[in-house]
């Protein structure tokens, strides 16, 4: 077991891995609530933000900002061609949520299968002198790149928030969330709704992407472990309740770093498994989530 | 038969199911009426352990059957529709009557006579229109080995010609001394058909007796037109 | 030379059968969606591997994988089987990361990443091996099609097509629910045990997405709920998937075109013709 004095820093990994869950979760959330689906096509948003932003901050050399704003753009752009191309027309023929869910799953995987065509199977780095600069507080050490991670979500979910319980936007979500038909009497169109659901989304896992990207290392398949620890959070949050599912991605993250003081680092997958499991046998709807009425 | 004490149930704050008793009789008609919302089909839920009461307590052929899994109770004893029809979609007929009871072809072939089902039972069930798979649903339960059957509005959003089927299908079911208990909106049936009428109004039994009791009473008729 | 080739292609069609019919078992006649069916076809593998490699019997090796596996299936669907479907999906696509976390990282036992090699075969005999996982598919095709025309399989499609009434009929959905994950998970097992006796080498890729989208493309292409259609499915996308080896110049490029062909075959299927060739089931 390791001495207590890297507890400090274990929170710390964990809060940064947290921030990261709980921004592939909110959106993975989002969409459950709003549009009914399990849709981990968001895990492809992540790689390919990643990948954009490698793209043109790496080879092209844009600037930070204007990396970010094409990356975030494009996969504005991606999610809205999925949405068009392939949810809308299921959709329409009211396929089950299953079918949205396979389809979804495909598309995830395609994702992987597309960037290892395009980018190849190694992986790639996205380097700056400013992202690595170490800031050592004594009992801790953060990255710059770190601090933003924080510091961005935390103002992300803010903004999402806000988004969700003030605008018109967020009450029309909710509404639909709650009830479909009653949503469509008062004059909501869903399918508008969702179109800005799966925007918001694409938004949150563009950003996702990105920091992970400045983080940790860029490769084909990186999207697929991210959306289970996004959904897992989600589960232990509740998966009904976009709160829930970031305070469940912090919960992940810190659970997953503190387990190392019990198993080797390669065992973190399994330790979000176990906590996954437990809350399934003793609380399955999860810390904030509450049992949909059955009708 | 079936009695029921002091049954309770919340939903989110709101009392679906206030305090609610009453008992059915082995051989009648029981029917449960009363506005949308009174918390008819909860009861219906409660009693077959679909939804779990927040207290009180359910007795089935004097048994306690309360907070028992849904299989059991329907192993127990009890037989029931649904308000929305649920058929086995992408099965035959036959498959959906064996799942009720592994029978001859015989017996299907009688029971879908009985509830004026015409059709072959290699039929799948999703072919059938909305009230031939009512018909089909009604058939699947009766053939369901039971004590108490349990129809929630069995003739409501079905077409006209189904709906007078469906009131013979009762009548037969009455004449041959089953013990029914009934949501039912259509009041002239219900008055015809029933032995007892319970009248629920949010949540609580607002009244319970013979119809021609009932008819006369002004507070049911304050609960269905308002004061 | 195209003779063992044709062999080779039978042994892996025999293989994807036993697979891909196992898993129309929970997901087609079931409704079970089972996102991990690979992680207990691995598991099979690995176990029939470490097994054989140890001295055991195949057989024996084979039956203990299969017990194994579904031991796992079955405390799965217990912990699932009450919660909404969309659990199992959640729990058995985290399944398959924690197969990769452990077959990568339990080294004393799977070697990690450096995978197992020198799996002995069954039968050296390339033709007679065939014939074997061919016998073993036919016998659990056999199983599966009395299984699903029993009044046990009745109950699982009554529980794919409304749990609820099923329930009210006094059906223990539970229980079948599991009955039907325990049946699924062992012969995904044996299909396992099969490939890696084939190829005589494991790493743990086996537990890899792909792989189940490949699966899952042949399992809807055929129809969900269809035995005929899951077979006929197998016969015809892996000689679709033979085919590009030959259309495509860059070895590099047939890993992930063939992938992304499966990928879009599945999505194309789910928008145009939902009920795959030979499937009845609505989706």
């Amino acid at each position: 077991m390791p001495q207590t004095s890297i507890l400090p820093q274990l929170i710390i990994n964990g809060l940064i891995a947290g921030a990261i869950y709980a921004l592939a979760a909110s959106g993975f959330s989002l969409v459950y609530y709003v549009v009914k689906f399990l849709n981990f096509a968001q895990g492809a948003i992540i790689t390919f933000s990643a990948y954009m932003f490698f793209l043109f901050f790496s080879l092209l050399h844009l600037s930070y900002i204007l990396s970010g704003i094409l990356s975030i753009m494009s996969s504005i752009l991606l999610i809205i061609i999925v949405n068009v191309i392939v949810y809308k027309p299921l959709r329409k023929r009211k396929a089950t949520n299953v079918v949205l869910m396979i389809s979804s799953l495909a598309l995830l995987i395609f994702s992987s299968s597309f960037v290892l065509a395009i980018f190849g199977s190694t992986t790639k780095i996205i380097s700056s002198k400013n992202f690595n600069r170490t800031y050592d507080f004594g009992i801790f050490t953060i990255t710059a790149i770190q601090t933003t991670i924080i510091l961005s979500t935390l103002i992300l979910f803010f903004i999402l928030f806000l988004v969700l319980k003030k605008t018109k936007l967020g009450k029309a979500m909710r509404a639909l969330a709650d009830n479909k038909e009653a949503a469509q009497v008062v004059g909501i169109n869903p399918e508008r709704i969702y179109a800005y659901t799966f925007l918001i989304a694409s938004v949150l896992g563009s950003i996702a992407g990105i920091l992970i990207g400045l983080e940790q290392n860029l490769y084909p398949r990186m999207g697929v472990p991210l959306i289970v620890k996004g959904f897992i959070s989600a589960v232990v949050g509740g998966v009904n309740s976009v709160p829930g599912a970031v305070i469940g991605g912090f919960f992940i993250g810190l659970a997953e770093n503190l387990g190392i003081w019990f198993l080797p680092s390669g065992y973190k997958d399994v330790v979000s498994f176990a906590v996954l499991l437990l809350f399934l046998l003793i609380k399955p709807y999860g810390i904030l989530g509450v049992k949909a009425r059955d009708t | 038969m079936l009695s029921l004490n002091n049954i309770c149930k919340s939903f989110g704050g709101v009392k679906a199911v206030d305090r609610c008793s009453f008992k059915t009789e082995e051989n009648e008609i029981t029917s449960l009426i009363g506005p949308n919302g009174a918390g008819k089909t909860t009861i219906f839920n409660i009693i077959s352990g679909l939804t779990n009461p927040d207290s009180g307590t359910i007795r089935l052929l004097n048994k306690d059957i309360t907070g028992m899994p849904a299989y059991k109770i329907a192993q127990s004893g009890i037989s029931r529709t649904f308000q929305l029809t649920k058929v086995f979609r992408n099965v035959t007929v036959k498959d959906n009557l064996l799942i009720a009871k592994n029978t001859s072809e015989a017996e299907m072939k009688k029971m879908l006579e009985s509830v004026y089902l015409h059709k072959p039972l290699d039929a799948i069930a999703s072919e059938l229109s909305y009230g031939q798979q009512r018909l089909l649903e009604i058939a699947r339960a009766l053939l369901k080995p039971h004590a108490l059957l349990m129809l929630d509005e069995p003739t409501a959003g079905v077409n006209p010609r189904v709906r007078q089927e469906l009131k013979l299908i009762l009548k037969n079911l009455k004449k041959q001394g089953k013990t029914i208990l009934l949501i039912e909106h259509d009041m002239d049936f219900v008055m015809d058909i029933s032995d007892k009428v319970i009248v629920m109004n949010e949540g609580k039994v607002l009244r319970e007796g013979k119809p021609k009791d009932i008819v006369k009473d002004k507070k049911v008729l304050e609960a269905y037109l308002g004061k | 030379m195209i003779h063992e080739y044709l062999i080779q292609l039978l042994t892996i069609i025999s293989i994807y059968a036993i697979a891909v019919t196992s898993l129309n078992l929970t997901m087609g006649f079931t409704g079970l969606i089972n996102l991990g069916h690979m992680v207990f076809f691995g598991i099979g593998a690995y176990a029939s591997a470490l097994l054989t490699l140890n001295g055991v019997p195949w057989y024996f090796a084979m039956l203990i994988a299969g017990i194994l596996a579904s031991v796992l299936g079955i405390a799965i669907a217990a912990i699932t089987a009450r919660l909404k479907g969309d659990y199992l999906a959640m729990v058995t696509l985290g399944l398959v990361f924690i197969a990769i976390a452990v077959s990568r990282n339990w080294i004393s036992l799977t070697r990690g990443a450096l995978g197992l090699p020198g799996v002995p075969d069954i039968i050296r005999n390339n033709f007679y091996y065939m014939v074997l996982c061919m016998s073993i598919a036919g016998i659990c095709i056999f199983i599966f099609y009395k299984l699903i025309n029993s009044q046990t399989g009745r109950v699982f499609q009554a529980i794919r097509d409304d749990e609820t009434a099923a329930a009210v009929l006094g059906k223990n959905t539970y229980f079948y629910k599991i009955i039907s994950m325990a049946v699924s998970t062992f012969f995904a097992a044996i299909a396992g045990s099969l490939l890696v006796h084939h190829i005589n080498f494991i790493d743990p890729t086996i537990f890899d997405l792909e792989f189940l989208v490949v699966i899952v493309t042949i399992l809807v292409a055929g129809g969900l709920a269809s035995i005929k259609g899951s077979v006929i499915s197998v016969f015809a996308l892996l000689a679709l998937s033979e085919a590009m080896r030959f259309v495509l110049v860059s070895p590099a490029l047939i890993g992930p075109v063939r992938e992304m062909m499966f990928e879009v075959i599945l999505i194309l299927i789910l928008l145009f013709k939902p009920k795959g060739i030979f499937g009845k089931v609505d989706v």
